[in-house]
């Protein structure tokens, strides 16, 4: 076949090939490069075999001919290129920057870092966009590139003059055509005009399909994503990347059968890279979980963690379910399910690709991601509110389907978390405070940016917060939840945030950032004021020693900055002296401001509940230890002492509840456990459970006398 | 988790009397906390051997040498002592604290004044002639002493798995509290044996490294036949923990004053029978009906507590 192809085409060459593939007219395209696989030359042999699809032999080529040559920065960037194609983003960039060390200023290598920075959604793309298109100003993937950018960072308006910068530069620009149909997707227009014109020229050019399912993607329109991927493949199944994307939003969707297909299809062609390696790991590690379902919820959990969390996890899904129902005044039309992975690279391969997540939880429509607990150190994180924060997400993304700006979807959830008790979430943090120091929180308009490609690390934390505070400030000034209510109406019918803005606060962007700003400083403004004061008093109160000082610092220290509750923070410092003189009252006081406040370090929480228990005030202990159920539950000693203290306090579900998860945490002391168990169970008259429970901690230690006891009386209650 | 005791179930009967032969039997301790190097670990490890000397001050004869008296005159001196005093009965446990030194070929327990080598401390322990020995080795760099201690009737628990695990350790912190905490006595018989206390502490030690995220840098284990392997998990697959399981660390209740009445002992014998034919049938377990096993079990164990109500009256 390679012979005869030699015969036939003498006379091709790569910009043949590359010209039969651009119009489509793939059997000569692969004729052409297979007709150049025996070129003398290296580099060209290279691009055959990366043109009929074969990465490992145009990889090695590509080695052999850099070893001839290895001061070529084009052969360099091709190269990186063929790296890029196969998810290699990391040996690419560092091809291009070899390039750029030889031939400073070389346009097609700042595009390949643009490319990287763009799979990264680091702000360098657009940057290094436009720095290769000012190099080359015909370099036509830059200018479309630069269409696309703006397109992700929900620009429609600057996508659109890109594209049309790029389709003036060439008409059969076919990517700027798949922009201007992905804007009409996102209107949900027809886009058949520019599919019809993509099709003219290539009638299989898949890539449009996957540019505008990436669109989609990135606006959680995960449906539409999906079926945009499907035809992609359907016109041209080769494309690996965009196959590898399809499996890993399949997967998503919990659609795992059909992921699993894809991904291995992509995996057996070579395309094996980070994203489909890891989420085939992912899916194999899905039979160390367990699946649980209710009508309305559907829980998986890892084997090892599913006894004690599920108890937890169903109550709590349940009741924000129940919550939210009532609150968005919309019902959920399928269960929802929540992941929970106690290993957080599980997790991450949920989120890889998708800008500005959160770390701790993702939403894909109906579906939850979520780190487990027992993936982070006690008090990382308060995965209650995490939950309530992505189911949020689950009922705004259904109900505007899903064409709710990222800005206020996040917002809206991170306003829930303290919405439900005011001690969840997230306090107030130095981040934040820098930026409204250093005046670097966006106005409305474009606050959608700061979730997608942020200008400064910190930023899309900061966006966050900033969008949690905007829709406190809705619902405390603006006319309460029905605003917001309202609000979510009207991103339904994709209204634009400045139009909705204008209709429902009846104001301008630039008069809403006025009074936001205005409104925020009354609430942390104080705060802001006071950071650098706070971090010198901090200083001081490392260096004390007398502890005379360290309290009167300390104290003031605590009032410059209330919200601190992080490492070395003054509420156990202050505690820390008050027990060290005996005054446990007052260290009482200090850490319940700190409980009070969001303070969730479990060890001091479980310090406060003792300090209180000593006091007797167990009801106030029960309680302190309660809260950390929702932070870290994996803890036999809390639910040891919660279980008694709920004894004690007469309150006999609290019992149960807590001796079963000290059950399910299968204890060194499994005859101790079961023993109180029993009893709680003994106390609402469940004589058939409370007696499974006694004899399963008599096997456990025969002799052990107060469930010997117990068994007798149970008997003889029969 | 399998509820079964730590004990081979079908020595139960024998063990149990053995138990009772321990625990009248007197114990002496001996714990030495060692040069910290810097104050910080001076405080530490001086305060673990404090909660020593607290929890021991009613539990037979008890000497902790800290700071300045830690010295290896001290310790030989110490065991000389009990050796004068010792029957064949009694039993003998030793505690290291704090840091010990491993060159590859030797082991080296930090002290006040020369250090004292594994051998040297092999040695010294040789000559109390006690029926069985318990040394806990809670120092870094302890499992380079294994070899030198192991010896029949010396069950030896070192904190890490080799001579090369240099880190300061933590186990101590959790085998102290498993002294007194009551959920270490996993059998509720009152006593907390060695192996209950290992146990413990290997969980809790190794719960510390995994909540906090921190890559484990002690592995603790134990050896009780004198020639074997030293273990993490001991168990009657693996030939370890029979001899810690039936070594009484800590008595931790009054369990035992009902056995010296002799009105009672045609109950006690029943008892004991009762409990070895518990240990036979979960020994069967496997290879039984679940139903049946529950059924024979269930009547076994209300038996058993009928027998101790009368035992209690």
């Amino acid at each position: 076949m390679i012979a005869l192809a030699s015969v036939l085409l003498t006379a091709a060459t790569l910009d043949d090939c590359h010209s039969h593939r651009r119009y489509g007219r793939m059997q000569q395209s692969s004729a052409c490069y297979t007709s150049l696989a025996t070129s003398p030359d290296g580099l060209t042999r290279a691009e055959a075999f990366w043109g009929v699809g074969d990465l490992k032999t145009a990889n090695e080529q590509f080695k052999a001919a850099h070893a001839r040559n290895p001061k070529d920065p084009y052969l360099k960037t091709r190269w990186g290129r063929l790296f890029l194609a196969n998810d290699q983003g990391s040996d690419a960039a560092q091809l291009f920057e070899e390039a750029m060390e030889i031939k400073k200023e070389y346009p097609p290598a700042i595009l390949g870092i643009a490319l990287v920075a763009a799979e990264r959604f680091d702000r360098k793309a657009v940057e290094y966009a436009e720095k290769a298109l000012a190099g080359d100003p015909k370099l036509l993937e830059a200018q479309e590139l630069i269409a696309r950018l703006a397109l992700e960072d929900g620009n429609p308006t600057k996508a659109t003059e890109q594209a049309d910068k790029a389709l003036k530069l060439s008409p059969e620009a076919l990517n700027a055509m798949a922009v201007h149909a992905a804007i009409l997707q996102l209107e949900e227009k027809d886009t058949s005009p520019w599919i019809s014109r993509i099709a003219k020229i290539n009638p299989v050019y898949g890539e449009a399909h996957g540019l505008i399912g990436h669109i989609m993607v990135l606006n959680r329109r995960y449906d539409e994503a999906i079926a945009q991927f499907r035809r992609a493949l359907e016109l041209d199944p080769k494309l690996w990347s965009i196959r590898a994307e399809f499996g890993i939003n399949l997967m998503r969707l919990g659609r795992e059968e059909e992921a699993r297909q894809q991904l291995e299809t992509a995996w057996n062609n070579g395309y094996q890279g980070n994203s489909v390696k890891n989420s085939l790991v992912l899916m194999d590690s899905y039979k160390r979980y367990d699946t649980f379902r209710t009508p309305r919820t559907i829980v998986r959990l890892d084997k090892k963690e599913a006894e004690l969390l599920r108890p937890l996890m169903e109550t709590e899904l349940e009741r924000a379910i129940t919550v939210f129902e009532k609150k968005y005044k919309f019902k959920l039309t399928a269960p929802v399910q929540l992941e929970l992975f106690p290993n957080h690279e599980d997790f991450a391969v949920r989120t890889m690709g998708m800008p500005g997540l959160g770390a701790l939880g993702v939403t894909f429509g109906y579906s939850v991601a979520m780190d487990s607990p027992t993936a982070r150190k006690p008090g990382d994180f308060h995965w209650a509110s995490t939950l309530w924060h992505e189911l949020s997400h689950v009922f705004t993304l259904a109900a505007t389907h899903h064409k709710i700006p990222r800005w206020f979807t996040e917002g809206i959830a991170v306003h829930e978390e303290t919405a439900i008790y005011p001690d969840w979430g997230d306090r107030l943090d130095p981040e934040a405070i820098k930026a409204i120091k250093d005046k670097k929180l966006l106005g409305i308009a474009e606050l959608d940016r700061g979730f997608i490609r942020p200008s400064y690390p910190a930023q899309v934390v900061v966006s966050y917060f900033q969008a949690g505070k905007i829709c406190d400030w809705i619902v405390e000034k603006h006319g309460g939840f029905d605003k917001i209510l309202a609000m979510i109406q009207e991103f339904d019918k994709r209204t634009p945030t400045v139009e909705v803005v204008k209709k429902h606060l009846g104001m301008e962007p630039a008069e809403f950032d006025k009074q936001f700003l205005a409104w925020l400083d009354t609430k942390v403004g104080r705060q802001v004021k006071n950071f650098d004061e706070w971090k010198t008093s901090m200083k001081t109160l490392s260096e004390a020693k007398q502890d005379e000082l360290i309290m009167k610092e300390g104290a003031r220290a605590r009032d410059l900055y209330p919200d601190y509750v992080e490492a070395g923070n003054t509420y156990e410092l202050l505690a820390n002296l008050y027990v060290k003189n005996k005054e446990s009252g007052k260290a009482i006081e200090q850490l319940q401001r700190y409980s009070d406040i969001g303070g969730r370090k479990p060890n001091v929480l479980k310090k406060l509940a003792d300090l209180q228990t000593q006091e007797n005030m167990k009801a106030a202990a029960a309680k302190t230890l309660n809260r950390i159920n929702y932070i870290y539950p994996n803890d036999e000693e809390l639910h040891r002492k919660l279980a008694g203290l709920y004894s004690e306090l007469g309150d006999k579900s609290g019992a149960i509840r807590e001796y079963e998860a000290l059950v399910a945490m299968k204890p060194q002391d499994q005859a101790g456990a079961r023993y109180g168990l029993a009893s709680a169970y003994r106390s609402v008259n469940r004589i058939d459970d409370a007696k499974d429970q006694v004899l399963l901690a008599l096997e456990a230690a025969p002799g052990f006398r107060p469930a010997q006891k117990l068994l007798l009386e149970l008997n003889r209650t029969n | 988790m399998d509820a079964a005791p730590q004990v081979g179930c079908h020595l139960r009967l024998a063990l149990g009397i053995l138990l009772a032969t321990c625990l009248s039997a007197n114990t002496f301790y001996l714990t030495v906390a060692g040069l910290g190097g810097e104050p910080e670990y001076d405080q530490r490890f001086g305060g673990w051997a404090s909660d020593v000397e607290k929890l021991l001050k009613s539990s037979g004869d008890s000497v902790v040498l800290k700071g300045a008296d830690a010295t290896k005159a001290r310790i030989a001196a110490v065991a000389a002592d009990f050796a004068k005093r010792a029957k064949p009965d009694d039993l003998l446990v030793v505690m290291l604290i704090g840091h010990g030194t491993f060159d590859g070929t030797e082991y080296k327990f930090n002290v006040t004044g020369p250090d004292v080598s594994a051998v040297e401390l092999a040695s010294i322990l040789d000559r109390v002639p006690v029926q069985k020995q318990l040394v806990v080795n809670m120092t870094s760099a302890s499992g380079g002493a294994l070899a030198s201690l192991q010896k029949p009737n010396r069950t030896v628990i070192v904190s890490t798995k080799s001579g090369s695990e240099k880190n300061a350790t933590v186990f101590a912190r959790y085998w102290i509290e498993a002294m007194r905490d009551v959920t270490a006595d996993v059998d509720k018989n009152e006593v907390i044996t060695a192996l209950e206390a290992f146990k413990y502490a290997e969980a809790k030690t190794a719960n510390f490294y995994q909540t906090q995220n921190r890559l484990a840098t002690e592995h603790a284990l134990l050896e009780d036949t004198g020639h074997g392997t030293a273990v993490k998990d001991p168990n009657p697959q693996n030939g370890q923990g029979l001899v810690a399981a039936r070594f009484a660390l800590i008595r931790i209740g009054e369990g035992q004053a009902s056995t010296k009445d002799p009105a009672k002992r045609a109950l006690f014998t029943r008892k004991e029978e009762l409990e070895a034919s518990i240990d036979k049938l979960k020994y069967q377990k496997a290879a039984m009906p679940t139903g049946d096993y529950r059924r024979q079990l269930n009547a076994l164990l209300l038996e058993l507590a009928k027998v101790q109500e009368e035992l209690d009256k």
